[in-house]
């Protein structure tokens, strides 16, 4: 391919550096062009690698990223695709994030400058979920698999060095998150027993999805006792509900419910659909509005919410999101008995997008983005 | 603010001096780079009501410089 080094000749669209791994490190850390990990050095002949899975041009505008407003392009994105270890054949699954960050609901501006530690959360649904060896039982939070490790890496690396999320200069994050490295995995839908969430949302079962969530790191919700689906519940109802959280403050909160495939079984078996889970968590999943602070009760949740707590006693109990279809409800991970919630930013909605072909058709495979000669 | 400052109005973005670093890239990116920040004390959140006064005087002591120099 030869029309990567023309581009690449144009001013300040490529740097010169010694052919040595040890110093490309040290000059793109010095420059702010890392997370802090040692990268790939983005070298023109793996950044055309690279690109061989991409269908669109390497210089056609994807997205602006906030808080720079960087322009995201293919080129760019394969480089920092190559930096954070990519295989190729994840690149259309990169491009695929990128998109659905910058949709406007998502609210990438406040998401990347917060002084809150959440991180774009990268759920993966459907086939290219399998195809691309995405893990989503054992471990799927890693470490340990490729897919997921780099595919959320790369996506970190464009929000730092396309976006730039620099810490305390445009990511104003008061401790950071390591979810910021990275945070990608895939639905486990095999040991799904409701709809996985792109069908949830709309899409076909043989759609390819990324859902993009504002999320916090995960909290544990150990449970070996439960036999009963109210009986789990009830247990993840006292774990979601706490008063620190955004969510208890925001009109836009999605808090994430994320079931290990145990859990689930025992909550599905007891007859509860997702829907059901989602309207006991609302109902269930609150918090005592005396058990808030005087000045958070006074100041803020009478003030955000008049319509519920203007006039409110202590007993009066505040929820987790404002409606039960908020809740996202996942199922991911292997076998033992510990699902997790994931408290979330609060100021943005989630975005899930599917995979599709430059013809605007579902894509069945990333083999489609396949340049051929 | 970017909008105001762009049509030739007086305008300042009050921000805490945490963010000054923040909004001086803004600025930047968004192509005013002399927008004027009317700075105050960290931090906004968890003050009392005196402490917000305060931080209100430092800021309209500001905002009227801002306004009589811009009337010159």
């Amino acid at each position: 391919m030869s029309g990567l080094k023309d581009l690449l000749d144009a001013p300040g669209a490529s740097v010169q550096a010694e052919n040595d791994f040890e110093k490309i490190n040290r000059l793109f850390l010095d420059r702010g062009w890392s997370d802090g990990l040692p990268i790939v050095p983005p070298t023109v002949q793996r950044v055309e690698e690279m690109l061989e899975y991409c269908d669109r041009p390497w210089r056609e505008q994807i997205a602006s990223i906030p808080p720079r407003y960087g322009a995201a392009t293919p080129l760019r994105l394969a480089a920092n695709a190559v930096m954070a270890g990519c295989r190729p054949q994840y690149f259309p699954l990169v491009i695929l994030a990128i998109e659905a960050l910058a949709e406007e609901p998502f609210n990438l501006y406040g998401v990347q400058v917060t002084t809150h530690s959440c991180a774009p959360l990268i759920i993966v649904n459907g086939p290219v979920a399998r195809e691309l060896g995405l893990n989503c039982g054992h471990g799927a939070f890693g470490p340990g698999t490729q897919a997921n490790a780099t595919i959320g890496r790369a996506v970190r690396l464009a929000l730092v060095n396309i976006g730039g999320a620099l810490p305390g200069l445009g990511d104003m994050a008061t401790y950071g998150s390591p979810a910021k490295y990275t945070y990608c995995t895939a639905e486990n839908e095999a040991a799904n027993p409701w709809e996985p969430l792109h069908v949830e949302r709309g899409f076909p079962s043989h759609a390819s999805t990324i859902t993009v969530v504002a999320a916090e790191g995960l909290h544990n919700v150990n449970d070996h006792e439960s036999t009963t689906a109210e009986g789990m519940l009830k247990t993840l109802a006292g774990t979601v509900a706490t008063t620190g959280v955004n969510n208890v403050n925001n009109r836009l909160s999605e808090p994430v419910i994320m079931f290990c495939p145990e859990h689930a079984a025992t909550v599905a078996g007891g007859g509860y659909s997702k829907n059901d889970v989602k309207e006991y968590l609302y109902e269930r999943a609150r918090v005592p509005l005396g058990k808030f602070s005087d000045e958070n009760r006074e100041r803020r949740l009478r003030v955000t919410f008049p319509e519920r707590f203007a006039t409110a006693g202590p007993e009066a109990l505040v929820p987790m999101c404002q409606s039960p279809q908020d809740f996202i409800v996942i199922v991911v991970g292997g076998a033992g008995k510990h699902s997790a919630v994931i408290p979330t930013f609060g100021n943005e909605r989630s975005v899930t997008r599917a995979l599709k072909r430059k013809d605007g058709e579902i894509a069945n495979s990333v083999e489609e983005f396949r340049r051929r000669p | 603010m970017v909008q105001l400052r762009k049509r030739g109005l007086a305008a300042a973005v009050i921000c805490s001096d945490s963010f000054v670093k923040l909004a001086q890239n803004q600025s930047r990116v968004f192509g005013v780079s002399d927008l004027p920040l009317v700075t105050i004390p960290h931090p906004l959140g968890g003050l009392t009501l005196d402490d917000v006064q305060k931080r209100a005087d430092l800021a309209i002591s500001q905002v009227l410089s801002l306004i009589q120099e811009q009337g010159k």
